[in-house]
């Protein structure tokens, strides 16, 4: 059985917010409401990343652990999915999680905010039956009943958010960190290289970001 | 054993392959600083630089909540089991209590004189406060424990949308509470503030445990339970007016973080927790712990005999004033003088 994942590579995204829109429109949320949203860190400074976040479906999920009515189911594939007819608007699950990922309608008097709304993993409720209206209603599309993944993760252009069985994500994943440390490495060698001889500042050790250029000037 | 030697290959040709590669390289993990700055935004004194989010919403630049998995565990670790064993022990020390001392009588008997101890204001003002108290407290039991009395046994589909029910009475009993408790606190401020009398009535355990304490209009556990009331009920009421609007935040230097709201989580149950153990003894004594108790709540005026015995010192000063005609004065009633015999008396109570 396959254990579902999301992971988002922050050195490919670029908070295009695609993934936040294709959400809202796959599964119809209200205004106010977003499932999924990127954030963007140092923006406008360097080193700045983007990630985009939402429920991690966590196998110790805090939501689930804190909810008073105990709404929360977790599939076997790992979705940790939400009743909205058990749920009664507490907000608790919103405390607790350490993503900010369960929802509210803000507009409600008195704080009766409504039933709680969450990433579903494009796996509808956990009603009986799926891909049915009242489903759709409430959750959204049923993507996973469809035998198709998140739309978030599917229609992402630069591939930075994954989503799908763990070990898969995990493989891709690794396979990127290794080819990028390839990278950086060739990279050194090849500045290396152009200089004809040996660079004495890189020896021992050689960063991305400090690499001294040898010009024909300071040598004589 | 193959492995023994695969191991001890890999440990041979290491350094070769390490010394063939040149210069070793240290490679920062492009994520470590980011990662770093994700947390750090929990952390006083760090600068992960701007921050933004297209989405807006509370702390939706936040990308890890530390604040949340603490709360998870007062909540689930603290917070339920403490105050299941507070209400728990408090209910069996009542229910001992009632075992050991039974019910307290009025030794004297009732005499044919009312005397008027609360006006009509006073008693609804009582009523509505304590009406809602009993709501606000019911409701807030069920939002505590219900996930594990409730929903276990009525089902999700049953225990869910009746949770809701006592959650939308939480939310709206509360303000209505709020105000009730103002005029409480002024309606009943008269006499209820401590003199030294009620540092003896304390020491002598308020005659709960045999003996007499002497004690005035109010005794000093009456005392207690109203300054109690009303300082954790204002503690209550704020923190929980709070959690009921949480925009009300926003108005402030705090800012609606769920650092915040889960403080007024935090503060609201405690001693929410707190008042309800407090006012289960209120209750019993209020209701059946005492003969002639209750009555005084429901229609206003007690028995002489009853304030002679319980309030000694207010019937005293009401004597004094010429209000109250002392007991000893009154014709008895024809009923009561004839088992006014001692003899029959204490068989009546024995039996």
């Amino acid at each position: 059985m396959a254990r579902m994942k999301f992971y988002c590579d922050a050195e490919r995204c670029i908070e295009c917010n695609a993934c936040v829109t294709a959400c809202k429109n796959e599964h119809e949320i209200p205004v106010g409401v977003n499932r999924r949203r990127v954030v963007t860190i140092k923006d406008g400074e360097p080193g700045e990343r983007s990630l985009s976040v939402a429920c991690m479906h966590c196998s110790d999920a805090p939501c689930a652990a804190v909810c008073p009515v105990d709404c929360f189911e977790i599939t076997d594939e790992g979705i940790v999915l939400h009743n909205k007819d058990t749920c009664i608007g507490c907000g608790y699950c919103f405390y607790a999680c350490p993503f900010g990922a369960p929802q509210f309608p803000t507009d409600g008097a008195f704080s009766s905010r409504g039933k709680m709304d969450k990433c579903t993993f494009c796996a509808g409720g956990p009603e009986e039956e799926d891909m049915s209206p009242a489903e759709y209603t409430k959750y959204g599309t049923n993507r996973i009943a469809e035998g198709k993944l998140p739309i978030c993760a599917e229609m992402c252009s630069t591939h930075a958010l994954l989503a799908g069985d763990a070990n898969v994500v995990a493989d891709v994943y690794r396979d990127r960190v290794v080819n990028r440390g390839a990278a950086a490495f060739s990279q050194t060698r090849l500045q290396q290289k152009a200089n004809f001889r040996p660079n004495p500042s890189l020896s021992g050790r050689a960063t991305g970001g400090s690499v001294q250029q040898w010009t024909p000037d300071s040598s004589n | 054993m193959r492995i023994l030697w695969l191991s001890l290959l890999l440990l041979l040709t290491f350094p070769a392959v390490s010394h063939a590669a040149g210069p070793s390289v240290i490679q920062q993990d492009p994520g470590a600083e980011l990662w770093n700055a994700v947390r750090a935004r929990a952390q006083e004194d760090s600068d992960p630089g701007q921050v933004r989010s297209q989405v807006k919403g509370i702390e939706s630049t936040s990308l890890v909540n530390i604040g949340g998995e603490e709360w998870r565990h007062f909540r689930m670790g603290q917070l339920i089991p403490t105050a299941a064993k507070v209400l728990g022990f408090t209910i069996i020390a009542i229910l001992l209590f009632r075992l050991i001392r039974g019910k307290i009588p009025i030794k004297a008997g009732r005499s044919t004189q009312k005397i008027k101890r609360f006006t009509t204001f006073q008693r609804y003002v009582h009523w509505i406060t304590a009406i809602l108290f009993v709501a606000l407290g019911i409701t807030g039991a069920v939002l505590l424990f219900g996930r594990f009395i409730i929903i276990p046994y009525l089902g999700p589909e049953i225990g869910g949308p009746l949770t809701l029910l006592m959650k939308r009475i939480h939310d709206y009993a509360g303000p209505a509470f709020a105000i009730a408790l103002v005029v409480l606190t002024f309606t009943f401020m008269k006499g209820n503030f401590f003199k030294w009398i009620d540092f003896k009535w304390v020491f002598k355990g308020g005659g709960l445990l045999g003996g007499h304490a002497p004690a005035g209009r109010y005794n000093a556990g009456e005392k207690g339970w109203y300054w109690m009331a009303v300082l954790v009920g204002i503690v209550v009421v704020a923190s929980g007016l709070v959690l009921d609007f949480t925009f009300i935040l926003d108005y402030t230097d705090f800012g609606r973080t769920r650092d915040n709201i889960t403080f007024a989580h935090w503060v609201h149950s405690i001693s929410a927790v707190g008042i309800m153990a407090a006012s289960l003894g209120h209750i019993y004594m209020g209701t059946i712990a005492m003969e002639g108790a209750f009555e005084v709540m429901q229609t206003g005026e007690c028995d002489a005999n009853w304030a002679k015995e319980h309030h000694d010192l207010w019937y005293e000063e009401l004597v004094e004033q010429g209000v109250v005609v002392p007991v000893e004065e009154l014709a008895p009633v024809a009923d009561d003088a004839s088992e006014n015999d001692s003899g029959t008396e204490q068989v009546k109570a024995v039996s």
